[in-house]
């Protein structure tokens, strides 16, 4: 999959400007409800938006993408986004959004350092260039902060915005992924911890080891939800296959702890026990004395007595 | 208290399957049984220090010697029990010995040890 490797990073700040603005329009949302931007809702479109032709698509941006609008505004897309390719004039894709108004309400208590620049959505055109649709982890992060973040992800490409803005918004965040990253063959959510290539800038490096953790929980889920038709069978084969080794690499491995265990219960289990009390025992080195006393001595299905006992015995 | 170590002796396991099987019975409650396993914990200690006389001599290679709690635990292999009248070779016999000091005081503890030790060996 090719990112565009032959755009021009000075796009980059273009692009930065129009996630800020979508990034504010999210929260504008969550916290006033000012804004006409919809939530989408299994049925519902929330926005759309252009990308620059010239771009071989599925494109995939990781997490950690910073971006900057005209104003100034900073924003920062923790989650990996990856664009599609759509037909023109097709609604974006109807990606089940159940969670977002969950995330709206995890995410409404609480207030975020985004200054409130008033950005009304602008409505597409998409006449000349085919409509694009994102598709994105569906997870919900547990930390506010993350919410909000993840929330701007998931409504980034729901928004409406200037054709001029989004052509190079998600042009350059297509840029300004990581090229050296190496993205695997498949149009999921990009795994960023592990040894990462050569990173432009230092946050891509941080955002992926801070976030690990649900990093793993969105490739395993955005593994689950995308690409739960194509590779159901497969994932089936691969997951029973890979219990059926696990069974069979287990047996080897208890039978040889069983070898060894069943040594140590029949070296007690014997019929010839002797019960009884101790008066002394002796060890010299090697040499164990023994002086018991009082003791029933059972074997050869027989019962013996003694009241006293001297044994000797080499370890 | 005395030591429940008698207990796993073919007269004390004897003891306790017929108690079992009259507690299944409900012909005695589990108390009782209880209290007749006490009361032969009592008898067996008196009748081996008082009527019993006799003296043995073994010898053979130890395997494993084990100290807990007091309670020693021993493997022999290919052991000779030696007594005046008669000669025993086992290829493998386990002892074991609670304290029988007179000194050391014989706590519940103590007495339910050498009872665990001497059952845990025989499962």
């Amino acid at each position: 999959m090719e990112l565009g490797k032959d755009l021009k990073k000075e796009n980059f700040y273009i692009l930065e400007v129009i996630v800020q603005k979508l990034l504010f329009n999210i929260l504008s949302l969550v916290f006033s409800s000012q804004h006409n931007v919809l939530f989408q809702n299994n049925s519902e479109t929330l926005a759309t938006f252009s990308l620059p032709a010239g771009l071989a698509y599925p494109v995939q941006i990781p997490a950690g993408v910073t971006l900057q609008t005209a104003s100034g505004q900073l924003y920062k897309v923790n989650v990996p986004v990856v664009v599609t390719q759509a037909p023109v004039g097709q609604q974006p894709a109807t990606q089940a959004m159940q969670k977002v108004t969950e995330w709206r309400e995890a995410s409404a208590p609480q207030p975020t350092a985004i200054p409130p620049n008033p950005i009304a959505p602008h409505e597409v055109e998409t006449s000349s260039v085919p409509a694009q649709s994102v598709t994105q982890p569906k997870t919900i992060l547990p930390s506010s902060k993350e919410a909000i973040v993840i929330l701007l992800g998931q409504l980034l490409p729901f928004y409406k915005l200037d054709f001029s803005e989004f052509t190079t918004v998600m042009f350059l965040l297509a840029i300004h992924s990581q090229l050296d990253l190496g993205y695997s063959q498949f149009s999921d959510i990009v795994q960023l911890d592990g040894p990462a290539g050569n990173s432009d800038l230092e946050e891509e490096e941080e955002v992926p080891l801070e976030e690990n953790d649900f990093l793993g929980i969105i490739n395993a889920e955005a593994m689950k939800a995308l690409q739960e038709g194509n590779e159901s069978s497969d994932g089936n084969s691969i997951s029973s296959s890979s219990d059926g080794e696990g069974a069979d690499e287990l047996d080897p491995l208890n039978s040889g702890d069983d070898v060894i265990e069943q040594d140590i219960p029949d070296l007690f289990d014997t019929d010839n026990v002797i019960v009884c009390q101790y008066d002394k025992i002796h060890r010299s080195k090697n040499r164990w004395k023994f002086h018991l006393k009082d003791g029933v001595m059972c074997y050869g299905g027989r019962d013996y007595v003694f009241s006293k006992a001297v044994g000797e015995a080499e370890w | 208290m005395a030591y429940q170590l008698y207990r796993n002796t073919t007269l004390g396991n004897s003891l306790q399957e017929s108690l079992d099987e009259l507690i299944q019975t409900q012909q005695i409650t589990p108390q009782l049984a209880l209290q007749v396993l006490l009361q032969f914990d009592k008898a067996i200690n008196t009748a081996l220090a008082n009527r019993v006389r006799n003296r043995v001599n073994f010898r053979g290679s130890l395997n494993t010697y084990r100290f807990c709690d007091n309670v020693w635990t021993f493997v022999l292999n290919d052991v000779e029990f030696r007594e005046v009248t008669e000669l025993v070779k086992v290829d493998k016999v386990k002892i074991v010995a609670c304290d029988g000091k007179s000194d050391s005081s014989c706590s519940a503890a103590d007495v339910l040890l050498c009872f665990c030790a001497s059952a845990l060996f025989f499962f």
